[in-house]
């Protein structure tokens, strides 16, 4: 089966010189891709899962009684939300990076501790877990305080009705906000590209400067494979949505 | 999805001990794209004098190996402006001044068949609309690049198509994605009211549209069409990638046409970052002053 | 059988895609690109804006350099008006596909997988290696000690993933040499990969004294001016290599290279000596 796409892309270069599908029948290009493919994916992921869990801290520090949780959080939405993320990485990566301290492997070269790959993740985690508070406590805000009352007179700490009771709750009520900031943020991990972060486009653009006869295929591959991923998360999102629907709630 | 009266969410609740209270709509809205015109309009006045500053007083970091000094690369920069202002920054202007001409007169088009009545033109427009959307400009931009013919014919006569043609014409596409959903966004807050009167005056669907629906949100939809132009404005060195002689492509010609030292980097870089401001700043203000004006609720 | 089966269905599906040029010919020539640069009395020619001093930009702006200087040659010699067209790695061969530029002279590497694109024409006027400026406290001897290291080179050099293949280096590449350059003074690599005769120059300016280039020029790489495809076999191609053979004859080559400060190449005067005419004593 492999040797069959192998033959039939090198075939195909014989036949039509500007359509080198190289990745295919390579094996060095075809492991580019793939590492590409995969710095996206491990990119869109762990955002979304650090950016969740800052939302949810934040949302919980947010109704906080004391007031300086409630100022930092205010601060760090203020300072995020309004921001462009593209400004926000190429702070994080050229003035923050400056200043990480560095390790030499060989006693020449100097490597910081964070990657550009790390500093992408935290700018972006950063980015969308501002917006995630926000989603989450007007979640939190939509269950009554009489739940929560009835939760405290049962004897639950104000932690145990913020787990068992209020947030399963607030998830729910605001999951299809959330989706849609999700969506965007992977839509937004396609900046990472300005830091150099070895994700897909990046390898794909490395591939058609080395071998120009892979710049139709390049290309090709690059728009249905970013229309592919988005219209996977979409979908999957709006099943998920639907499925936790409350009928009448919210028209 | 029609309304269902549920009591306690959408009608008066029957009882006062309620299960779930109405969401947050506005504080629970993603990333608008308003952000970028708000958050240029929202930086200090001293910021482009800021950065002439860093430009001209960059830490000297440099080795002490290297003959060549920061004053020296600074020199190097003055003698190149009137190159990289009047062929570089030119064109991106150029570029984005036509992207969002064309990309309006299309966008808008779109955008009103995005509501047509005709099933076919509605999923076609709305199809187009999410696919240009979605897609990265860079690719479309690249997509265009190659498919559009460096000139086009007419027997004897020729006519050129210039490299920033083109990618005047792949910006158009997002753009044309971005408006069309503006145009109907704003189309779909006017209260179905307005066209119910408007059917009950016996007018007809065209009319309504063009002396109704559209006189009354064209205001309304100008601050977020000038954001677009900052967006597009700040994508134009996009096309650098692609070879075309705008801004960022000539200061690499100019540092290579200098020696390629290193310390040329902060000056040249920072020279485009200030140029971009310069421009955007002031259209970024005018944008906010406009939305605050036109900010009336119909 | 397969094979055969697998050619049909690649030749059915390319059907539709093909985009490749017409295969040229001598019995076919229609010298389309000639007809059209003698009638509009133009030629454009693609070079390059960011490579000193081969084709780079002074400060009004015009493109000049060693390369700009022969094309101006084949113009006068055409007795057509020159006009220079910038062009980058990544698409100076679609350009002259395209039809935007009739000639390219962009030191281009000639290389097997870019003749099946565009016509390289010989004799090569040019030659260059690969080679590395490291810094002199590492004390690198070898190419093989640059295995597993990170390398500061720039996008589209065709020589970046032989270094990688065949070194076992990890090539970081930049959209500039500037920026490269600025990576190795920040040590975030230990070596810059570029041509020879560049980071000799660069080593000469005195910018760089803790640096130096202590490999062993790699990978001879002839360089190609080329013609379109269509045009390789006929008037233009053929033209284009008896002004090849003739920059290389008459020393014309080497008098630009002295012009343009580059350090005289063994290349060059040999070949000059190869193609000595009998009748010269």
């Amino acid at each position: 089966m492999i040797e069959f796409i192998r033959t039939f892309f090198l075939d195909l270069y014989e036949v039509a010189p500007r359509w080198n599908f190289i990745f295919f029948h390579d094996k060095t290009q075809w492991e580019r891709v793939l590492s590409g493919f995969w710095v996206t994916v491990e990119l869109s992921i762990l955002c979304v899962i650090f950016s969740v869990i800052i939302g949810i801290v934040g949302a919980w520090l947010q109704g906080s009684k004391l007031k300086v949780p409630r100022m930092i959080v205010q601060g760090y939405i203020q300072f995020f939300r309004n921001t462009p993320p593209f400004v926000q990485l190429l702070f994080f990566y050229f003035a923050l990076g400056q200043f990480t301290p560095t390790f030499s492997p060989d006693g020449w070269t100097q490597v910081p501790i964070i990657s550009n790959v790390g500093w992408a993740i935290i700018s972006l985690s950063f980015f969308a877990g501002a917006f995630n508070v926000e989603i989450f406590r007007s979640g939190i805000e939509a269950v009554p305080f009489s739940t929560q009352e009835a939760a405290e007179s049962l004897g639950m700490s104000r932690l145990q009705a913020y787990i068992y009771i209020v947030f399963p709750l607030a998830f729910r009520v605001s999951l299809p906000a959330l989706n849609n900031n999700l969506v965007n943020l992977v839509k937004t991990t396609t900046q990472a590209l300005a830091i150099a972060v070895p994700e897909l486009l990046y390898e794909f653009l490395g591939i058609w400067n080395d071998y120009p006869s892979a710049l139709y295929p390049s290309l090709t591959m690059v728009f249905f494979i970013y229309i592919g991923l988005v219209g996977i998360l979409v979908i999957s999102m709006n099943r998920w949505e639907r499925a936790l629907r409350i009928p009448g709630y919210g028209t | 999805m029609s309304a269902r009266a549920i009591p306690g969410v959408n009608t008066r609740p029957t009882t006062d001990l309620p299960v779930l209270l109405p969401l947050d709509k506005t504080r629970a809205a993603g990333p608008d794209a308003m952000m970028v015109s708000r958050w240029v309009a929202g930086l200090p006045w001293w910021t482009p004098v800021a950065l002439l500053a860093l430009i001209f007083a960059w830490p000297l970091t440099a080795s002490a190996a290297s003959k060549f000094t920061y004053a020296d690369a600074v020199t190097e920069l003055i003698g190149w402006l009137p190159f990289l202002i009047s062929k570089g920054f030119l064109f991106n202007v150029l570029i984005s001044f036509f992207a969002m001409l064309i990309g309006t007169a299309a966008g808008v088009s779109l955008g009103l068949a995005q509501i047509s009545n005709n099933v076919l033109i509605r999923r076609a427009a709305k199809f187009t609309t999410q696919a240009f959307r979605n897609s990265p400009w860079l690719v479309l931009l690249y997509i265009v690049l190659l498919t559009v013919p460096h000139e086009i014919s007419f027997g004897a006569f020729y006519v050129t198509v210039p490299g920033w043609m083109k990618a005047v014409f792949g910006l158009s596409l997002p753009i044309m994605a971005n408006i069309s959903e503006v145009v109907r966004g704003a189309i779909q807050s006017v209260p179905t009211a307005q066209w119910e009167a408007a059917e009950a005056l016996a007018f007809s669907r065209m009319q309504t549209l063009w002396q109704i629906i559209l006189p009354q949100i064209f205001k309304r939809m100008i601050p977020p069409w000038m954001n677009w132009y900052a967006i597009l404005t700040m994508a134009t060195p996009l096309c650098s990638l692609l070879g075309v002689d705008e801004l960022i492509n000539l200061s690499r010609q100019a540092m290579e046409g200098s020696d390629n030292h290193p310390e040329l980097l902060v000056p040249f870089y920072g020279f485009a970052l200030l140029i971009f401001f310069a421009y955007c700043y002031p259209i970024a203000r005018w944008t906010m002053s406009l939305e605050r004006k036109y900010a009336v609720k119909l | 059988m397969f094979n055969t089966m697998t050619r049909a269905a690649v030749a059915a599906a390319a059907f539709g895609m093909v985009l490749a040029p017409a295969m040229a010919d001598a019995a076919q020539c229609t010298n389309d690109t000639w007809k059209k640069v003698m009638s509009r009395g133009k030629l454009v020619v693609g070079v390059k804006a960011d490579y000193k001093p081969w084709g780079f930009r002074d400060k009004s702006g015009a493109i000049i350099g060693m390369e700009i200087d022969m094309a101006q040659d084949v113009a006068d010699t055409m007795g057509v008006k020159l006009e220079t067209i910038a062009v980058q790695s990544s698409n100076r061969m679609q350009f002259l596909e395209q039809g935007k530029i009739d000639l390219m002279i962009a030191t281009m590497s000639d290389r097997a997988d870019r003749r099946k694109i565009v016509g390289i024409v010989g004799p090569n006027y040019y030659t260059s290696g690969t080679n590395v400026m490291a810094p002199k406290a590492l004390k690198i001897s070898k190419w093989s000690d640059l295995k597993g290291k990170p390398v500061c080179g720039k996008q589209g050099a065709f020589y970046n993933k032989i270094v990688t293949e065949r070194h076992g280096a990890k090539v970081i590449a930049f959209t500039g040499n500037a920026e490269a350059k600025q990576a190795l003074r920040d040590r975030k690599c230990i070596a810059w990969v570029y041509d020879d005769s560049s980071i000799g120059s660069d080593l000469s300016s005195g910018n760089w004294d803790d640096f130096e280039m202590p490999l062993s020029s790699e990978d001879d790489n002839p360089w190609g001016l080329a013609v379109p495809l269509a045009e390789k076999n006929c008037v233009f191609g053929q033209f284009m290599s008896g002004m090849q053979h003739n920059w290389l004859q008459s020393g014309k080559l080497i008098a630009l290279e002295k012009k343009w400060g580059i350090k005289p190449t063994a290349f060059l005067a040999g070949h000059k000596k190869r193609l000595k005419d009998w009748l010269d004593k």
